[in-house]
């Protein structure tokens, strides 16, 4: 058993942080305010390579191992959780599935763009009526000839306004009992294809969340993505994957809640003394820094069982449920450790117990986690 | 344009500790860096590479875990690295290393037109092994420089001395020693990290290689020994307190009565 990150690994966290300090926590302020996508970083972390971390190179990806890719979306979270999630979604359940099951020819067309950053993806699973449960989706595609024409509203899709390539999950027999799902690359430019206002959200501001929806939208049978029917198959396989991107980012929002509350209690001083040098903070700081370490043991761990190609199902729920409780456990405990200030946005505190709280609810909800745990254990 | 930077592995600045019983720098579960002048000293090399052609050669004389230094030298666009290393180079002080490390550069093929180094490193801080390689090497030295110009043969280097910029020009082949204010480093890609580490290859030279005595390296070759190593006193925390204008002021009462400067009764309590 071996806990060391290997030399490329130690390297990739440095490169990855000395980016996420100078560019991407600075931009975090004014993205958490306006709400705003900064293109011209996301325009930057295409070049470095930000946007293909696990897609081999000669699909223009950076050919990194699963553990690298946790620490990098860690990092990046950690100083910039809304863009932890552009890129968390982008490469986990859109580039991912892309270079997974998708053929020669939709490997060049659709993920060479997408994996160097040239088209930003989405995943879009979620409807009004479909959110924990996937199977109830009522978007439709209809085959017409080579084509199929889809028809359905997709909701709270990450990245949604700047997308690019779009992963559609749809029913592919429509009336009938029994639905039939199946996912097609959708190009945001095609014709039926339509994005509505960004959602105002709680946190994660600065990614363009945003519903899309189609009207009619005819899309040619090469890019439905894998078998016509293996829709659920693939929505579940990629979630596995996915996990360990959300619990990547929420172990580094938790870390970045331990960094200040760290600081701000050998600052801030009380009674004559720093308030560090109270019992019950350093109660709060140990038990913070301790869920940290177990959160961060859970996610290179399914990270690693990925890497060997070992089933990691039960391991990246595990480290979702466990490092999102604890990311929004850190951030609440952060605001009590900073008494007012961190109830006010002069620190930023405050932004990471918004951002945390998503954790526990994208990519299947804590309560679906424990499902997923559950079932593992009685098939094992 | 053919470039040789040395480089040296150090610990990462704020996470230095010591043993304060052995005295000796604490190394286990620190992580080591690239000495950010010599992280300078690459990408000044990498830009002239870039601008003349040419290759940059990436050297450094450390314990076999440099490599990781030299890799990452690699994906910042380094063509080539040596890693100089083997039990009898341990304990070299400045002079028994800036001697390893001249025999290692007189040994490349081509010879380089300019050898680059960090002015200092953040460990040692002795600033020695630059002018030390380059009278072994028999080059001409400009130390502490902060800007390079390529002429046709030869280079127009400017350096701060005494507040004032001097200009100067240096034949090739020549040593430069650089500081921060040359140029700023930029961000690795991910993705040639991932070829540096899994695809490149590192020459290592041991001493036979570059046909060195025992008693030239190491703790033998060297001319200088530390002989004690102690920790200075630790300078006070600052303070840093935050609050109302009165808040601000009751705490710096407090602060002053406590430290005895300030007695309640000259009177001075709020
Ligand atoms: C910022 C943001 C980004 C998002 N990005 C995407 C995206 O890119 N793509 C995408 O497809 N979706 C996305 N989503 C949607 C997200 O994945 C869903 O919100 C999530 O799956 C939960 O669905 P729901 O909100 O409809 O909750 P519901 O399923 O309605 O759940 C409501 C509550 O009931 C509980 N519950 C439901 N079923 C069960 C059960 N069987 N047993 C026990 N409890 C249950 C849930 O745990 C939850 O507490 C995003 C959402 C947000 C807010």
């Amino acid at each position: 058993m071996r806990f060391e990150p290997t030399m490329k690994q130690a390297v990739i966290r440095r490169t990855a942080r000395k980016y996420a300090e100078e560019v991407l926590a600075p931009a975090a302020v004014e993205m958490d305010r306006t709400g705003q996508f900064p293109q011209d970083i996301a325009d930057e972390m295409a070049e470095l390579k930000y946007f293909g971390l696990e897609i081999p190179p000669e699909y223009g990806g950076a050919g990194l191992d699963p553990v690298s890719y946790a620490i990098v979306v860690e990092e990046i979270s950690r100083a910039n959780a809304a863009m932890g999630l552009c890129v968390a979604v982008h490469n986990g359940v859109a580039a991912a599935p892309m270079y997974e099951f998708g053929n020669q020819f939709q490997r060049k067309k659709f993920l060479v763009p997408v994996a160097t950053g040239k088209k930003i993806g989405t995943f879009c699973l979620s409807e009004p009526n479909a959110g924990s449960d996937a199977s109830a989706i009522e978007t439709t595609a209809v085959r017409d000839n080579k084509d199929y024409i889809l028809n359905g509203n997709k909701v709270f899709v990450t990245n949604g306004h700047v997308s690019g390539t779009n992963l559609i999950f749809a029913n592919t027999r429509p009336g009938e009992k029994k639905k039939e799902y199946t996912v097609f690359f959708v190009e945001s430019e095609r014709e039926g294809v339509e994005k509505g206002p960004l959602e105002e959200l709680m946190g994660m501001r600065g990614n363009p969340v945003c519903p899309i929806t189609l009207h009619d939208c005819r899309v040619p049978e090469e890019n439905l993505l894998g078998e016509q029917g293996q829709g659920l198959k693939i929505a579940f396989a990629t979630l596995n994957g996915g996990r360990i991107g959300i619990a990547a980012q929420a172990l580094g929002i938790a870390q970045a809640c331990l960094d200040v509350s760290l600081r701000y209690a050998k600052e801030r001083h009380q009674f004559g003394r720093s308030i560090a040098q109270f019992g019950a903070i350093q109660k709060h700081l140990a038990d913070m820094a301790t869920q940290v370490e177990a959160a961060r043991l859970l996610v290179y761990r399914a990270a690693g069982l990925r890497d060997k190609g070992l089933e990691y199902g039960m391991e990246s729920a595990m480290a979702k449920l466990y490092a999102s409780k604890i990311a929004v456990d850190a951030a609440r405990i952060g605001i009590q450790i900073h008494g007012a200030y961190g109830y006010s946005k002069s620190y930023p505190i405050e932004r990471y117990y918004r951002d945390a709280k998503i954790t526990e609810i994208y990519e299947g909800t804590s309560e679906v986690q424990r499902i997923v745990i559950a079932r593992s254990l009685m098939e094992r | 344009m053919n470039i040789a930077v040395c480089i040296k592995q150090v610990p990462d600045t704020p996470s230095i500790r010591m043993d304060r019983e052995r005295m000796t720098i604490i190394r286990d579960g620190v992580e080591s860096v690239i000495n950010p002048l010599d992280y300078v000293a690459l990408q000044a090399a990498l830009d002239l590479r870039d601008r003349k052609g040419g290759e940059v050669v990436v050297i450094t004389m450390g314990p076999p875990q440099s490599e990781e230094a030299l890799r990452e030298a690699i994906a910042a666009g380094a063509d080539r690295a040596i890693l100089v290393t083997g039990a009898a180079f341990s304990g070299a002080d400045t002079l028994a290393t800036s001697h390893v490390l001249a025999v290692a550069i007189s040994k490349l093929d081509p010879f380089p037109d300019l050898v680059l180094c960090g002015a200092h490193t953040t460990d040692s801080d002795t600033a020695h092994v630059g002018p030390q390689m380059a009278e072994e090497l028999n080059l001409p030295q400009i130390c502490g420089v902060n800007e390079i110009h390529m002429e046709e043969d030869y280079l127009t280097v400017k350096r701060l001395s005494d507040g004032f910029v001097e200009t100067l020009q240096v034949s090739l082949p020549a040593l430069l020693t650089v500081t921060q204010e040359l140029c700023s480093v930029g961000h690795l890609p991910l993705g040639d990290l991932q070829i540096a580490f899994s695809e490149r290859e590192i020459t290592q030279w041991g001493p036979e290689d570059l046909g060195l005595k025992e008693e030239e390296v190491g703790l033998r070759g060297s001319a200088t020994q530390v002989w004690k190593l102690s920790v200075p006193p630790p300078r006070r925390e600052g303070d840093l307190i935050s609050g109302s204008p009165q808040t601000l002021v009751d705490h710096l009462i407090r602060k002053l009565e406590d430290l005895s400067i300030l007695d309640e009764e000259d009177g001075y309590k709020s």
